[in-house]
Protein backbone atom coordinates (compact mmCIF):
# COMPACT_ATOMS: atom_id res chain seq x y z
CA UNK A 1 0.00 0.00 0.00
CA UNK A 2 1.24 3.64 -0.59
CA UNK A 3 1.96 5.87 1.76
CA UNK A 4 0.66 8.76 -0.42
CA UNK A 5 -1.26 11.26 1.24
CA UNK A 6 -4.08 10.68 3.39
CA UNK A 7 -6.52 12.79 3.68
CA UNK A 8 -8.14 13.71 6.72
CA UNK A 9 -11.77 13.31 7.39
CA UNK A 10 -13.11 16.43 7.86
CA UNK A 11 -15.91 15.96 10.53
CA UNK A 12 -18.73 18.99 10.83
CA UNK A 13 -18.67 21.51 13.29
CA UNK A 14 -18.84 25.47 13.71
CA UNK A 15 -15.04 26.08 12.53
CA UNK A 16 -15.20 23.59 10.03
CA UNK A 17 -18.28 25.69 8.23
CA UNK A 18 -16.69 29.04 7.75
CA UNK A 19 -15.33 30.53 5.40
CA UNK A 20 -11.49 29.43 5.30
CA UNK A 21 -9.87 33.17 4.19
CA UNK A 22 -11.10 34.54 7.74
CA UNK A 23 -10.18 31.28 9.41
CA UNK A 24 -6.83 31.53 8.07
CA UNK A 25 -6.26 35.01 8.80
CA UNK A 26 -7.29 34.89 12.41
CA UNK A 27 -5.51 31.79 13.58
CA UNK A 28 -2.56 33.41 11.34
CA UNK A 29 -2.88 36.45 13.78
CA UNK A 30 -3.32 34.50 16.58
CA UNK A 31 -0.36 32.36 16.26
CA UNK A 32 1.88 35.43 15.81
CA UNK A 33 0.61 36.91 19.18
CA UNK A 34 1.37 33.96 20.75
CA UNK A 35 4.84 34.09 19.48
CA UNK A 36 5.30 37.13 20.93
CA UNK A 37 3.76 36.63 24.59
CA UNK A 38 6.41 36.35 27.37
CA UNK A 39 4.59 36.54 30.58
CA UNK A 40 3.23 32.68 31.71
CA UNK A 41 -0.96 33.94 32.88
CA UNK A 42 -0.18 35.60 29.54
CA UNK A 43 0.53 32.58 27.35
CA UNK A 44 -1.38 29.83 29.83
CA UNK A 45 -4.41 32.15 28.30
CA UNK A 46 -3.50 31.83 24.46
CA UNK A 47 -3.46 28.18 25.41
CA UNK A 48 -6.82 27.86 26.93
CA UNK A 49 -8.35 29.78 23.78
CA UNK A 50 -6.57 27.51 21.37
CA UNK A 51 -7.91 24.23 23.32
CA UNK A 52 -11.46 25.86 23.45
CA UNK A 53 -11.02 25.97 19.42
CA UNK A 54 -9.97 22.46 19.63
CA UNK A 55 -12.99 21.74 21.46
CA UNK A 56 -15.18 23.30 19.08
CA UNK A 57 -13.66 22.45 15.81
CA UNK A 58 -14.83 18.47 17.21
CA UNK A 59 -11.30 16.84 16.04
CA UNK A 60 -10.78 13.26 15.92
CA UNK A 61 -9.54 11.89 19.41
CA UNK A 62 -7.03 9.72 17.58
CA UNK A 63 -5.94 12.52 15.34
CA UNK A 64 -5.20 14.57 18.45
CA UNK A 65 -3.54 11.93 20.41
CA UNK A 66 -1.32 11.39 17.18
CA UNK A 67 -0.20 14.77 17.01
CA UNK A 68 0.43 15.95 20.27
CA UNK A 69 2.05 12.45 21.05
CA UNK A 70 4.79 13.34 18.29
CA UNK A 71 4.36 17.03 19.27
CA UNK A 72 4.96 16.20 23.04
CA UNK A 73 7.97 13.86 22.70
CA UNK A 74 10.03 16.89 20.65
CA UNK A 75 9.45 19.50 23.58
CA UNK A 76 10.49 17.07 26.17
CA UNK A 77 14.22 17.36 24.99
CA UNK A 78 13.46 21.27 26.40
CA UNK A 79 11.01 20.59 29.34
CA UNK A 80 13.66 18.15 30.87
CA UNK A 81 17.11 20.00 30.00
CA UNK A 82 16.51 23.15 30.86
CA UNK A 83 15.62 23.08 34.48
CA UNK A 84 18.21 20.16 34.99
CA UNK A 85 20.57 22.99 33.52
CA UNK A 86 19.19 26.28 34.91
CA UNK A 87 17.55 25.24 37.74
CA UNK A 88 14.62 27.02 38.94
CA UNK A 89 15.19 29.94 36.24
CA UNK A 90 15.07 27.14 33.51
CA UNK A 91 11.95 25.30 35.05
CA UNK A 92 9.85 28.53 34.05
CA UNK A 93 12.19 29.38 30.59
CA UNK A 94 10.71 25.50 30.02
CA UNK A 95 7.37 26.18 30.80
CA UNK A 96 7.15 29.26 28.98
CA UNK A 97 8.61 27.42 25.84
CA UNK A 98 6.64 24.59 26.02
CA UNK A 99 2.93 26.38 27.03
CA UNK A 100 3.84 28.74 23.70
CA UNK A 101 4.63 26.09 21.22
CA UNK A 102 1.69 23.97 22.57
CA UNK A 103 -0.85 27.45 21.91
CA UNK A 104 0.83 27.70 18.59
CA UNK A 105 0.79 23.79 17.69
CA UNK A 106 -2.63 23.76 18.92
CA UNK A 107 -4.11 26.62 16.55
CA UNK A 108 -2.38 25.42 13.83
CA UNK A 109 -4.31 21.84 14.43
CA UNK A 110 -7.85 23.70 14.20
CA UNK A 111 -6.42 25.19 10.77
CA UNK A 112 -5.43 22.21 9.68
CA UNK A 113 -7.95 20.10 11.08
CA UNK A 114 -11.17 21.92 10.24
CA UNK A 115 -10.93 22.69 6.45
CA UNK A 116 -8.86 20.23 3.34
CA UNK A 117 -5.46 21.54 3.12
CA UNK A 118 -5.79 22.55 -0.26
CA UNK A 119 -8.25 24.83 0.18
CA UNK A 120 -6.57 26.22 3.05
CA UNK A 121 -3.57 26.96 0.31
CA UNK A 122 -6.28 28.55 -1.83
CA UNK A 123 -7.97 30.17 0.87
CA UNK A 124 -4.14 31.74 1.55
CA UNK A 125 -3.94 32.74 -2.14
CA UNK A 126 -7.10 34.22 -2.18
CA UNK A 127 -5.74 37.01 0.93
CA UNK A 128 -2.86 37.42 -0.95
CA UNK A 129 -0.04 35.51 -0.29
CA UNK A 130 2.36 35.04 -3.69
CA UNK A 131 1.38 32.30 -6.26
CA UNK A 132 4.68 30.70 -6.05
CA UNK A 133 4.63 30.36 -2.44
CA UNK A 134 1.19 28.61 -2.37
CA UNK A 135 2.22 26.44 -5.29
CA UNK A 136 5.87 25.41 -3.93
CA UNK A 137 3.74 24.64 -0.14
CA UNK A 138 1.20 22.37 -2.24
CA UNK A 139 3.53 20.54 -4.09
CA UNK A 140 6.03 19.86 -1.15
CA UNK A 141 3.08 18.83 0.44
CA UNK A 142 2.42 16.42 -2.64
CA UNK A 143 5.98 14.97 -2.78
CA UNK A 144 6.48 14.59 0.52
CA UNK A 145 4.33 11.93 0.19
CA UNK A 146 5.73 10.67 -2.85
CA UNK A 147 9.13 10.20 -1.32
CA UNK A 148 7.82 8.42 2.10
CA UNK A 149 6.39 5.98 -0.56
CA UNK A 150 9.95 6.43 -2.12
CA UNK A 151 11.48 5.73 1.11
CA UNK A 152 9.37 2.76 2.32
CA UNK A 153 10.17 0.68 -0.76
CA UNK A 154 13.99 1.40 -0.35
CA UNK A 155 13.82 0.31 3.30
CA UNK A 156 11.68 -2.97 2.26
CA UNK A 157 14.44 -3.50 -0.56
CA UNK A 158 17.16 -3.44 2.12
CA UNK A 159 15.66 -5.21 4.79
CA UNK A 160 14.68 -8.35 2.17
CA UNK A 161 18.96 -8.25 1.32
CA UNK A 162 19.52 -8.67 5.13
CA UNK A 163 20.66 -4.45 6.23
CA UNK A 164 20.34 -4.07 9.13
CA UNK A 165 21.44 -0.24 10.49
CA UNK A 166 24.92 -0.44 12.61
CA UNK A 167 27.16 2.11 13.52
CA UNK A 168 29.78 0.77 10.96
CA UNK A 169 31.04 2.04 8.08
CA UNK A 170 29.19 -0.40 5.69
CA UNK A 171 25.80 1.10 7.48
CA UNK A 172 26.29 5.19 6.87
CA UNK A 173 28.00 4.59 3.38
CA UNK A 174 24.35 2.28 2.22
CA UNK A 175 22.60 5.17 4.18
CA UNK A 176 24.00 7.79 2.27
CA UNK A 177 23.91 5.92 -0.96
CA UNK A 178 19.67 5.32 -0.07
CA UNK A 179 19.47 9.06 0.51
CA UNK A 180 21.07 9.36 -3.44
CA UNK A 181 18.81 7.33 -4.17
CA UNK A 182 15.49 8.66 -2.64
CA UNK A 183 16.64 11.87 -4.48
CA UNK A 184 17.11 10.75 -7.67
CA UNK A 185 13.48 8.31 -7.39
CA UNK A 186 11.97 10.63 -6.04
CA UNK A 187 13.16 13.82 -9.05
CA UNK A 188 11.96 11.25 -11.59
CA UNK A 189 8.79 10.51 -10.08
CA UNK A 190 8.00 14.96 -9.58
CA UNK A 191 8.66 14.79 -13.45
CA UNK A 192 6.41 12.61 -14.31
CA UNK A 193 3.85 13.97 -12.26
CA UNK A 194 4.53 17.30 -13.31
CA UNK A 195 4.23 15.59 -17.28
CA UNK A 196 1.28 14.64 -16.08
CA UNK A 197 -0.27 17.44 -14.88
CA UNK A 198 0.93 19.34 -17.26
CA UNK A 199 -1.36 16.98 -19.98
CA UNK A 200 -4.31 17.72 -18.16
CA UNK A 201 -3.63 21.63 -19.06
CA UNK A 202 -1.79 22.71 -15.78
CA UNK A 203 -0.67 25.83 -16.01
CA UNK A 204 0.81 26.90 -12.79
CA UNK A 205 -2.04 27.81 -11.55
CA UNK A 206 -4.13 26.01 -9.24
CA UNK A 207 -7.52 26.05 -9.10
CA UNK A 208 -11.04 24.87 -7.04
CA UNK A 209 -14.23 24.31 -6.90
CA UNK A 210 -14.84 25.91 -3.53
CA UNK A 211 -16.33 29.26 -3.50
CA UNK A 212 -15.17 31.29 -0.76
CA UNK A 213 -17.80 33.14 1.08
CA UNK A 214 -17.96 35.83 4.14
CA UNK A 215 -21.02 35.11 6.52
CA UNK A 216 -21.32 36.75 9.55
CA UNK A 217 -19.99 33.87 11.63
CA UNK A 218 -16.59 34.40 9.91
CA UNK A 219 -16.83 38.10 10.94
CA UNK A 220 -17.83 37.66 14.11
CA UNK A 221 -15.23 34.81 14.86
CA UNK A 222 -11.87 37.05 13.49
CA UNK A 223 -13.41 39.97 15.63
CA UNK A 224 -13.77 37.54 18.68
CA UNK A 225 -10.26 35.95 18.37
CA UNK A 226 -8.56 39.32 17.79
CA UNK A 227 -10.41 40.81 20.77
CA UNK A 228 -9.21 37.93 23.28
CA UNK A 229 -5.69 37.89 21.81
CA UNK A 230 -5.00 41.85 21.40
CA UNK A 231 -6.48 41.56 25.17
CA UNK A 232 -4.13 39.16 26.31
CA UNK A 233 -1.05 40.87 24.41
CA UNK A 234 -1.87 43.85 25.91
CA UNK A 235 -2.00 42.22 29.69
CA UNK A 236 0.94 40.42 29.09
CA UNK A 237 2.59 44.05 28.17
CA UNK A 238 1.44 45.57 31.54
CA UNK A 239 2.95 42.38 33.42
CA UNK A 240 6.19 42.81 32.02
CA UNK A 241 6.60 46.53 32.12
CA UNK B 1 -11.20 17.47 -46.55
CA UNK B 2 -10.93 16.58 -42.59
CA UNK B 3 -7.32 16.91 -40.63
CA UNK B 4 -6.17 13.49 -39.67
CA UNK B 5 -6.23 13.04 -35.86
CA UNK B 6 -2.26 12.72 -36.17
CA UNK B 7 0.07 13.87 -38.54
CA UNK B 8 3.86 13.46 -37.70
CA UNK B 9 6.34 14.42 -40.62
CA UNK B 10 10.27 14.25 -39.80
CA UNK B 11 9.70 14.24 -35.89
CA UNK B 12 13.23 13.89 -33.82
CA UNK B 13 13.78 14.56 -30.44
CA UNK B 14 16.69 14.24 -28.15
CA UNK B 15 16.53 14.55 -24.30
CA UNK B 16 19.90 17.21 -23.51
CA UNK B 17 22.87 15.59 -23.57
CA UNK B 18 21.65 11.80 -25.01
CA UNK B 19 21.79 10.64 -28.39
CA UNK B 20 18.09 11.06 -30.28
CA UNK B 21 15.16 9.52 -28.51
CA UNK B 22 12.62 9.41 -31.76
CA UNK B 23 14.49 9.55 -35.24
CA UNK B 24 12.78 10.77 -38.25
CA UNK B 25 9.41 9.88 -37.83
CA UNK B 26 6.45 10.08 -40.34
CA UNK B 27 2.94 8.68 -39.83
CA UNK B 28 -0.48 9.64 -39.94
CA UNK B 29 -3.65 8.19 -37.27
CA UNK B 30 -6.95 8.80 -38.80
CA UNK B 31 -9.70 9.63 -36.95
CA UNK B 32 -11.51 7.29 -35.48
CA UNK B 33 -8.40 4.75 -35.56
CA UNK B 34 -7.41 2.67 -32.48
CA UNK B 35 -3.38 1.65 -33.33
CA UNK B 36 -1.10 -0.09 -31.14
CA UNK B 37 2.33 1.14 -30.54
CA UNK B 38 4.98 -1.43 -29.72
CA UNK B 39 8.67 -1.39 -29.07
CA UNK B 40 10.97 -2.82 -26.73
CA UNK B 41 11.58 -0.58 -23.39
CA UNK B 42 13.21 2.49 -24.14
CA UNK B 43 11.92 2.17 -27.67
CA UNK B 44 10.69 5.73 -27.51
CA UNK B 45 6.96 4.94 -27.08
CA UNK B 46 6.00 6.94 -23.59
CA UNK B 47 8.66 9.97 -25.53
CA UNK B 48 6.73 10.43 -28.33
CA UNK B 49 3.45 10.59 -26.41
CA UNK B 50 4.78 13.46 -24.37
CA UNK B 51 5.90 14.94 -27.39
CA UNK B 52 2.40 14.47 -29.27
CA UNK B 53 0.64 16.09 -25.99
CA UNK B 54 2.93 19.29 -26.29
CA UNK B 55 4.92 18.09 -22.96
CA UNK B 56 8.45 17.95 -24.51
CA UNK B 57 9.50 20.19 -27.24
CA UNK B 58 8.75 18.53 -30.76
CA UNK B 59 10.58 20.70 -34.14
CA UNK B 60 8.17 22.90 -35.28
CA UNK B 61 5.66 21.70 -38.06
CA UNK B 62 7.26 17.92 -36.82
CA UNK B 63 3.43 17.09 -35.98
CA UNK B 64 0.34 18.36 -36.20
CA UNK B 65 -2.68 17.03 -34.03
CA UNK B 66 -6.05 17.90 -35.27
CA UNK B 67 -4.50 20.98 -37.24
CA UNK B 68 -2.54 22.21 -33.84
CA UNK B 69 1.08 22.03 -33.75
CA UNK B 70 1.87 20.76 -29.96
CA UNK B 71 5.41 23.00 -30.40
CA UNK B 72 3.56 26.30 -31.15
CA UNK B 73 2.80 27.75 -27.47
CA UNK B 74 -0.34 29.55 -28.69
CA UNK B 75 -1.76 25.92 -30.15
CA UNK B 76 0.22 23.86 -27.96
CA UNK B 77 -2.65 25.65 -24.24
CA UNK B 78 -5.17 23.73 -26.77
CA UNK B 79 -4.39 20.25 -26.82
CA UNK B 80 -5.26 19.25 -23.29
CA UNK B 81 -8.89 19.33 -24.33
CA UNK B 82 -8.36 17.61 -27.85
CA UNK B 83 -5.16 14.54 -26.85
CA UNK B 84 -5.41 13.33 -23.21
CA UNK B 85 -2.82 10.89 -22.07
CA UNK B 86 -3.10 7.80 -19.43
CA UNK B 87 0.27 7.18 -17.84
CA UNK B 88 1.98 3.86 -17.24
CA UNK B 89 1.63 4.73 -13.50
CA UNK B 90 -1.64 5.86 -12.07
CA UNK B 91 -0.27 6.82 -9.04
CA UNK B 92 1.79 9.40 -11.12
CA UNK B 93 -1.14 11.04 -12.44
CA UNK B 94 -3.16 11.96 -9.12
CA UNK B 95 -3.11 15.29 -7.57
CA UNK B 96 -5.74 15.67 -5.05
CA UNK B 97 -6.54 13.88 -1.95
CA UNK B 98 -9.94 12.69 -3.01
CA UNK B 99 -11.18 10.89 -6.58
CA UNK B 100 -13.97 13.62 -7.25
CA UNK B 101 -11.23 16.53 -7.10
CA UNK B 102 -8.71 15.18 -8.81
CA UNK B 103 -11.13 14.05 -11.58
CA UNK B 104 -11.96 17.94 -11.86
CA UNK B 105 -8.17 18.95 -11.80
CA UNK B 106 -8.06 18.65 -15.71
CA UNK B 107 -11.70 20.68 -16.16
CA UNK B 108 -11.17 23.30 -13.66
CA UNK B 109 -7.50 23.94 -15.69
CA UNK B 110 -9.71 24.43 -18.34
CA UNK B 111 -11.95 27.47 -16.22
CA UNK B 112 -14.92 25.78 -17.17
CA UNK B 113 -17.91 27.15 -14.74
CA UNK B 114 -18.21 24.82 -11.75
CA UNK B 115 -21.48 23.15 -12.75
CA UNK B 116 -20.16 22.72 -15.55
CA UNK B 117 -16.96 20.96 -14.37
CA UNK B 118 -19.15 19.19 -12.09
CA UNK B 119 -21.09 17.84 -14.89
CA UNK B 120 -17.77 16.54 -15.96
CA UNK B 121 -16.97 14.76 -13.71
CA UNK B 122 -19.77 13.05 -12.60
CA UNK B 123 -20.50 12.23 -16.32
CA UNK B 124 -16.39 10.58 -16.05
CA UNK B 125 -17.08 8.67 -13.26
CA UNK B 126 -20.45 7.23 -13.98
CA UNK B 127 -18.74 6.12 -18.00
CA UNK B 128 -15.65 4.72 -15.83
CA UNK B 129 -17.59 2.61 -13.32
CA UNK B 130 -16.35 4.59 -10.59
CA UNK B 131 -19.66 6.40 -9.18
CA UNK B 132 -20.12 6.21 -5.40
CA UNK B 133 -15.45 6.14 -4.45
CA UNK B 134 -16.32 10.35 -5.25
CA UNK B 135 -14.86 10.95 -1.77
CA UNK B 136 -12.24 7.80 -1.73
CA UNK B 137 -8.49 8.89 -1.81
CA UNK B 138 -7.26 7.37 -5.16
CA UNK B 139 -4.15 6.04 -3.70
CA UNK B 140 -6.52 3.07 -1.48
CA UNK B 141 -8.02 2.10 -4.47
CA UNK B 142 -7.31 -1.13 -6.17
CA UNK B 143 -5.07 -1.12 -9.28
CA UNK B 144 -7.92 -1.54 -11.58
CA UNK B 145 -10.01 1.35 -10.15
CA UNK B 146 -6.77 3.50 -9.92
CA UNK B 147 -6.34 3.21 -13.85
CA UNK B 148 -10.22 3.73 -14.29
CA UNK B 149 -9.54 7.12 -11.94
CA UNK B 150 -6.59 8.18 -14.47
CA UNK B 151 -8.58 7.26 -17.00
CA UNK B 152 -11.78 9.36 -15.79
CA UNK B 153 -9.81 12.12 -14.96
CA UNK B 154 -8.53 12.52 -18.78
CA UNK B 155 -11.97 11.52 -20.32
CA UNK B 156 -13.59 14.61 -18.02
CA UNK B 157 -11.69 16.75 -20.52
CA UNK B 158 -13.60 14.89 -23.18
CA UNK B 159 -10.77 14.68 -25.40
CA UNK B 160 -10.87 13.65 -28.88
CA UNK B 161 -7.50 11.69 -28.99
CA UNK B 162 -6.51 9.52 -26.12
CA UNK B 163 -2.68 8.02 -25.40
CA UNK B 164 -2.60 4.69 -23.23
CA UNK B 165 0.74 4.37 -22.46
CA UNK B 166 0.93 0.27 -20.96
CA UNK B 167 -2.95 0.64 -19.94
CA UNK B 168 -3.03 -3.26 -18.79
CA UNK B 169 0.49 -2.78 -16.45
CA UNK B 170 -0.70 -3.65 -12.54
CA UNK B 171 -4.06 -5.29 -13.85
CA UNK B 172 -5.35 -8.57 -12.76
CA UNK B 173 -7.01 -10.69 -15.48
CA UNK B 174 -10.43 -9.30 -14.80
CA UNK B 175 -9.26 -5.69 -14.80
CA UNK B 176 -7.32 -6.13 -17.93
CA UNK B 177 -10.74 -7.74 -19.51
CA UNK B 178 -13.01 -4.64 -18.07
CA UNK B 179 -10.51 -2.55 -19.19
CA UNK B 180 -10.81 -3.76 -22.75
CA UNK B 181 -14.62 -3.74 -23.20
CA UNK B 182 -14.41 -0.19 -21.50
CA UNK B 183 -12.27 1.14 -24.80
CA UNK B 184 -13.62 -0.89 -27.02
CA UNK B 185 -17.23 1.21 -26.41
CA UNK B 186 -14.81 4.41 -26.38
CA UNK B 187 -15.53 6.68 -29.55
CA UNK B 188 -12.90 8.32 -30.74
CA UNK B 189 -8.43 8.07 -31.50
CA UNK B 190 -6.73 5.95 -29.44
CA UNK B 191 -3.05 5.34 -29.64
CA UNK B 192 -1.97 2.02 -26.83
CA UNK B 193 1.50 1.87 -26.11
CA UNK B 194 1.77 -1.85 -24.80
CA UNK B 195 4.14 -4.88 -24.24
CA UNK B 196 0.53 -6.32 -24.09
CA UNK B 197 0.51 -7.93 -27.86
CA UNK B 198 -2.47 -9.93 -26.76
CA UNK B 199 -4.51 -6.72 -25.95
CA UNK B 200 -2.99 -5.14 -29.08
CA UNK B 201 -4.63 -8.10 -31.31
CA UNK B 202 -7.64 -7.16 -29.31
CA UNK B 203 -7.88 -4.06 -29.87
CA UNK B 204 -5.82 -2.57 -32.89
CA UNK B 205 -6.19 -3.26 -36.39
CA UNK B 206 -3.37 -1.36 -37.03
CA UNK B 207 0.24 -1.66 -35.51
CA UNK B 208 3.04 1.17 -35.12
CA UNK B 209 6.67 -0.80 -34.35
CA UNK B 210 8.79 1.50 -32.91
CA UNK B 211 12.75 0.60 -31.85
CA UNK B 212 15.62 2.86 -30.30
CA UNK B 213 13.85 5.72 -31.88
CA UNK B 214 12.87 4.75 -35.38
CA UNK B 215 9.83 3.41 -36.77
CA UNK B 216 10.02 -0.02 -37.77
CA UNK B 217 6.93 -1.21 -39.29
CA UNK B 218 3.57 0.44 -39.94
CA UNK B 219 0.40 -2.15 -40.98
CA UNK B 220 -2.50 -4.32 -39.82
CA UNK B 221 -1.73 -5.98 -36.73
CA UNK B 222 -2.53 -9.52 -37.29
CA UNK B 223 0.39 -9.00 -40.24
CA UNK B 224 3.11 -7.29 -38.23
CA UNK B 225 2.93 -9.35 -35.08
CA UNK B 226 2.96 -12.67 -37.05
CA UNK B 227 6.35 -12.22 -38.56
CA UNK B 228 8.72 -14.47 -36.01
CA UNK B 229 12.19 -12.15 -37.63
CA UNK B 230 10.61 -8.71 -36.95
CA UNK B 231 9.70 -9.60 -33.70
CA UNK B 232 12.58 -11.02 -32.74
CA UNK B 233 14.67 -8.60 -34.25
CA UNK B 234 12.80 -6.08 -32.20
CA UNK B 235 13.04 -7.97 -28.80
CA UNK B 236 9.20 -8.99 -29.06
CA UNK B 237 7.77 -12.22 -29.62
CA UNK B 238 4.65 -13.41 -31.74
CA UNK B 239 1.68 -13.26 -29.70
CA UNK B 240 0.81 -16.75 -28.67
CA UNK B 241 -3.07 -16.44 -30.08
CA UNK B 242 -0.68 -16.44 -33.58
CA UNK B 243 1.92 -18.90 -33.21
CA UNK B 244 1.29 -22.14 -35.62
CA UNK B 245 -0.40 -24.78 -33.41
Amino acid sequence: MTLAFDALDISDSPLARLDPRWKLAALSLAILITGFLQTLPAIFSALAIAVLMLAVARLPVRFLLWRYGAFVLFLMLFLVLLPITEGRQGLFAALRVGSRALAIYSFGLVLLGTAPFATTIHAGQALGIPRPLTQITLMSYRYIFVLADEFSRIRLALRLRGFRNKMNRHSYRTVGNVTGALLVRGADRAERIGQAMRCRGFDGHFRTLYRFRTRRADVLLFAALMAAMGGIFAWDWYLRT
Amino acid sequence: MDNPAIQVRGLTFAYPGSPPALRNLHFQIECGETVGLIGPNGAGKTTLFLCLAGVLPAPRGSASILGFDPADPAQRRQLPQRIGVVFQNSDDQFVNATVFDDVAFGPLNLDLPPEEVRERVTEALTLTGLAGLEERPPFHLSGGEKRRVALAGVLAMRPEILLLDEPTMFLDPRGRRELAGFLHNLPGTKIIATHDLEFVLQMCRRVLLLDAGELRADGKAREVLSQTELMDRHGLEVPYSLRAK
